[in-house]
């Protein structure tokens, strides 16, 4: 057992830092609910960023690195599926990656247009299609991320089989969600622990009251909770490990999201703060793959049984 | 990064297990019952811990050259959870091979080292901690227990409270006041429990019999070469010791294999298909699992060589959480367990509600967290 990260990955990180740096900060006066950047996704998918899984020496631990790490920008990139799940389908297939559960194809899909990738996961197969932009709507959303509707039904429009397990594309998928989710929690956290740090009242910083000092640490906990939930399951791509880690996100999701909009008090129901960019894209995963009764139930079938 | 266990790890672990099955007796689950500091266990104790050391297995962590196996800190680790798992049959000896043995080695006389660390490495002594009082608990700089030095001699007056094995231990690590400075005035004095002018009285508690205590110390005499470090160097001395126990007890594990057990039991009795259940289930295994997760990312650091940093406060605080949850799916769902139907869930029930009070309580890790984590203002004193 070693939790320290390789010179790889600490390379790896290094680079996406300073490919990140310039996204940093966001002009929320033009963002509305979800920022984009296509230049920036862009510049992940030519430096290979988004393909570090296809490399076994380096492996799912680090795309899950990768994928936190961006998460951590307030800009919405479509890295989580490509860089997790794209590599059981091979490169050949365009982005973005979107997945989507027979059965539950009404719900607005992250990132979903016209010539995206929609990977259908049913009960007992896994197929695709490239969605043509007669079948998909774009929706504006509450989420924090570009969103679209598919017009189609899915399981009909899905003629590419692939020769890959449901389960193992759904622990993949768990694994994406709680990476993601680590480094949304972490920076919406380190967000609010800026504002509450400036801003001033009763003549000292918000900070200084325990009803918040306390709650915040709790949210830490829980944040890094998540993170090595998510490294270790993306290391191991255990059913177990990964229902368990998208489980805890989805949870932690849930216990924070509230508190650190209520820091900012009425800055926190602004679109002039960024918090929204990472907290409302915490809501959107929070429904993914049945939500924290999904990841529960399927964690306890495959740690205890059935 | 490997999060695998190495073959050596995975066998040290196997080795821990094969001891534990050899050497408990027969109705231990049932006998672990009585809290670790209880007489029972404390006896049973010793003979245990005797064992313990004539395999190399009671401070295989310690360096070589005193007389451990040099091994680091995942070993440490590794023998925390299988002992703590298994109902923590080295009773209150954990702490003198966890911390008190460590400090010892780092602060110690070549008398104290040569008095103290041979019975904590054969598994003979039992040390309590003279920390909290009636008006220091977690606010310890606060505490009033005065060493006042005399000639070659400290005279100590004082109280502490709710001390862990007082009842039983051999020696005192007595954290007591030597000038009134709020924290450079505090030292550390090693008083053999038998010296005339200590009383001990039992407080009753929910977690087994002779687990803490009142301790009055009514002018007792301590000579001078009992004091550990020097004068007013406590507070330096915890920090060093608490790099070793901070952490603390891995209660995670605990608090899954209890939750194995009682979602075995229910399986067993066809309780545990309902979607309700298995879904409270996986949340409390969820954080087990979390803070299994951030302890380890402390003890990476420490295998490195690093301080372990404020983020042990995190890991701390991630195991109450386990803990609670774990407890309360039980109170839920196998409330029988909390009678005499199943001793080992009982016994994990005693002890969980420890978790968050005990060797630094919840509310300061999370003011730690705040602070060194999180880099927020300090709250004005």
């Amino acid at each position: 057992m070693d939790l320290t990260l390789t010179e790889d990955q600490i390379a790896i990180l290094d680079a996406v830092e300073s490919l990140a740096k310039p996204y940093a900060s966001a002009p929320v006066h033009d963002a509305g609910f979800a920022l984009v950047s296509e230049e920036l996704d862009r510049e992940l998918a030519e430096g290979g960023f988004l393909d570090v899984a296809f490399d076994a020496d380096l492996g799912t631990a680090s795309a899950a690195l990768v994928v936190e790490r961006l998460a951590h920008l307030p800009y919405a990139i479509e890295a989580a599926m490509s860089a997790l799940v794209r590599p059981l389908f091979g490169a050949d297939l365009p982005r973005p990656f979107c997945l989507v559960e027979a059965g539950r194809s009404t719900r607005p899909l992250r990132f979903l247009k016209a010539g995206a990738t929609v990977i259908v996961v049913g009960p007992d197969n896994v197929s695709s299609f490239i969605a043509t932009a007669e079948q998909v709507r774009a929706e504006e959303t509450l989420f924090g991320y570009p969103m679209g509707s598919l017009l189609v039904d899915p399981v009909s429009a899905a003629t590419t089989k692939h020769d890959v397990s449901p389960e193992d594309v759904k622990t993949r998928w768990r694994v994406a969600l709680a990476a993601e989710a680590a480094g949304l929690l972490a920076a919406a956290l380190d967000s609010v622990a800026t504002y509450v740090t400036d801003r001033q009242q009763f003549g000292r910083p918000l900070a200084t009251f325990q009803a918040l000092r306390h709650r915040l640490a709790e949210a830490q906990v829980r944040a890094n909770g998540v993170y090595w939930l998510a490294i270790n399951a993306a290391a191991t791509l255990d059913a177990g490990e990964a229902a368990l880690a998208a489980l805890h996100a989805q949870e932690s999701a849930r216990a924070t999201v509230y508190d650190f909009h209520q820091f900012l008090g009425a800055m926190g129901m602004t679109l002039e703060h960024p918090l929204h960019l990472w907290t409302y894209r915490l809501k959107a995963l929070a429904s993914e793959l049945g939500g924290r009764g999904g990841q529960a139930l399927a964690a306890a079938d495959a740690v205890w049984g059935i | 990064m490997n999060f695998e266990w190495t073959k050596e790890e995975a066998a040290f672990r196997q080795r821990l297990r094969d001891f534990l099955a050899a050497t408990l007796p027969e109705d231990w689950e049932r006998f672990s019952q009585h809290g670790p500091a209880s007489p029972a266990l404390t006896d049973y104790a010793r003979s245990f811990c005797g064992k313990l050391a004539e395999e190399g297995l009671l401070t295989p962590h310690w360096p070589k050259e005193i007389g451990g196996g040099g091994l680091d800190p995942w070993h440490q680790t590794i023998l925390a959870e299988e002992m703590w798992i298994a109902g923590e049959p080295r009773g209150g000896q954990y702490m003198n091979v966890n911390w008190i043995g460590p400090t010892l080695i780092r602060y110690g006389s070549p008398e104290q080292q040569a008095r103290y660390l041979p019975p904590i490495a054969e598994g003979r002594a039992l040390w309590c901690q003279g920390f909290s009082e009636p008006g220091a608990g977690s606010d310890l700089a606060s505490l009033r227990t005065r060493a006042v030095l005399e000639g070659d001699a400290y005279h100590v007056t004082g109280q502490k409270i709710w001390t862990s094995y007082a009842g039983l231990a051999d020696t005192c690590f007595l954290v007591c006041r030597t000038s009134d400075d709020r924290k450079k005035g505090i030292s550390i004095l090693l008083v053999p429990m038998d010296t005339p002018g200590i009383t001990v009285r039992q407080i009753p508690s929910l977690i087994g019999e002779g687990d803490i205590h009142e301790v009055f110390f009514d002018d007792v005499v301590v000579p001078a070469t009992a004091r550990l470090g020097e004068e007013g160097e406590a507070w330096s001395i915890i920090a060093y010791s608490l790099t070793n126990e901070r952490l603390g007890i891995p209660r995670y594990a605990l608090a899954e294999a209890a939750l194995d057990r009682a979602v075995a039991i229910l399986k067993e009795q066809g309780d545990f298909s309902g979607e309700a259940i298995r879904i409270e289930a996986a949340h409390a295994l969820a954080l087990c699992r979390a803070s299994r997760m951030a302890s380890y990312a402390i003890v990476s650091r420490r295998c490195r060589g690093e301080a372990i940093g404020p983020e042990s406060a995190s890991a701390r605080f991630a195991t109450v959480m386990a803990e609670r949850r774990v407890a309360e799916f039980i109170v839920e769902y196998l409330p029988e367990a909390l009678a005499d139907a199943h001793p080992y869930l009982k016994m994990h029930h005693q002890r969980g509600i420890v978790a968050g009070i005990a060797a630094g309580a919840a509310e300061i890790q999370l003011n730690i967290i705040a602070t060194d984590v999180l880099k927020l203002p300090r709250e004005p004193r």
